[in-house]
């Protein structure tokens, strides 16, 4: 049921915003009784929200990152998820009606402390499925790093880089992300003393609340 | 510093949005902390109490990156420059109370006008490091200009948001700038061991 209420609240965001959708219009769309609503999510309209945001960023970390399983390399494993996390924001409706109309109501996630408990986030739901391409120890700063590159290009676009076209998401990961993050040119490379398991398990600790 | 009126309104404003907040700072707040009257305030700002906020949020990361350019200038490597710079702009956002405020009780009035800043704030770190980077050996089939936009994406987010990395630390700094962000930037990044930064050293020569 939970599901079903929120896939209606979706529906209403993508077609009118946060800001306009009424607990009345989602049951409306749902369809359902005001009474369910409350009880399905007892915090309200606020914990609807706060449910739908939680439910999308989980579906979209497993949509993007579903193609994994067929990824050559760890280059082909970084370009897949740039690219693909890249267009999934493009052909989010409800993201892309907010980021429009509404900024104000997403803006507040994506900066100073709250956005680390995105980058958190998304560590524990991709870095499990980057794991096999960069090593477990820097998996999560590899998902946290694609994180902080996606929203870069989305929040201003760039006339010269368009992630959502997959040669140009692959060359800024062979130039700039690669270097840092393939486990093999670590090891091909031990006279640089490149980031190394060793290297990488003495740094990143998670900060704040 | 003496910028005249304007800038006193402007200073005086960052002040009165620390007591107040955005939402109820008014042109009246803004004249009684600059010790200006209300007409001056309106001479200076003739679209109100709108275009006095817009402005003091501009001239306020104006000044933020004023002061980060200050700090880095004299860096002995494009690399320490780096460092010195994220530890620099993250200390600088963690102290400024009025941010930190404005932070917590009405991100959504202060964000969405950072992000229309934000894409001149990139304009403006990208021509700053460009020419600092076309001096540099880099990697082989990188060009400055793109290195420029990429470096200062990353540092803009870092600015924003620290993740994981504990910026305060100079070692993890250290890490994060030589062996992640600039390892596909610079022919040698300096991954290997090289000297610390000397101010490194003595800051954490000095008092606990």
């Amino acid at each position: 049921m939970r599901g079903r209420l929120l896939d209606a609240s979706l529906r209403c965001v993508a077609a009118r915003g946060v800001r306009g959708t009424t607990l009345a219009d989602v049951a409306a769309e749902a369809p359902c009784a005001r009474a369910t609503l409350y009880r399905c999510f007892p915090g309200g309209r606020a914990g609807l929200f706060q449910a739908l945001g939680e439910r999308e960023l989980g579906r979209f970390v497993d949509a993007v990152c579903e193609p994994l399983a067929g990824a050559l390399d760890t280059e082909d494993a970084l370009t897949t998820v740039l690219c693909g996390a890249a267009r999934a924001l493009q052909e989010h409706t409800a993201f892309q009606y907010v980021f429009r109309n509404e900024p104000d109501v997403l803006l507040p996630y994506l900066g100073f402390k709250q956005v680390d408990r995105l980058y958190r986030a998304v560590s524990v739901l991709a870095g499990p499925h980057l794991a096999p391409f960069v090593g477990q120890d820097q998996a999560g700063w590899a998902a946290e790093w694609l994180a902080r590159t996606v929203t870069s290009y989305v929040f201003f676009a760039s006339g010269d880089v368009d992630l959502t076209d997959a040669d140009q998401a692959r060359t800024l990961v062979r130039r700039f992300l690669l270097p840092a993050l393939d486990p093999a040119a670590a090891g091909a490379d031990e006279g640089r003393d490149r980031p190394s398991h060793r290297r990488a398990s003495m740094q990143p600790t998670l900060q704040g609340s | 510093m003496d910028d005249g009126p304007r800038g006193r309104i402007l200073r005086a404003t960052v002040t009165a949005i620390g007591r107040y907040g955005i939402a109820k700072t008014t042109m009246e707040d803004a004249a009684r902390e600059a010790g200006v009257g209300r007409a001056t305030v309106y001479r200076h700002f003739p679209g109100g109490r709108e275009q006095l906020i817009r402005e003091t949020i501009t001239f306020e990361v104006a000044r933020f990156f004023a002061r980060l350019a200050d700090q880095v200038a004299g860096a002995p490597d494009f690399a320490t420059l780096l460092e010195r710079g994220l530890r620099f702009a993250h200390r600088a956002v963690e102290e400024h109370e009025v941010l930190q405020k404005v932070v917590d009780t009405e991100p959504e009035r202060l964000l969405p006008q950072l992000t229309e800043s934000a894409p001149i704030v990139h304009a403006v770190l990208r021509a700053y490091l460009e020419p600092l980077l076309a001096q540099e050996r880099l990697a082989e089939g990188v060009a400055a200009p793109e290195a420029a936009d990429w470096l200062a994406r990353q540092v803009l987010s870092f600015i924003v948001g620290a993740g994981r990395w504990n910026l305060d630390d100079p070692e993890q700094v250290r890490t994060l700038v030589r062996r992640h962000l600039l390892a596909g930037v610079l022919a040698d990044a300096g991954g290997a061991p090289s000297p610390a930064d000397p101010e490194v050293a003595v800051a954490a020569a000095g008092p606990e």
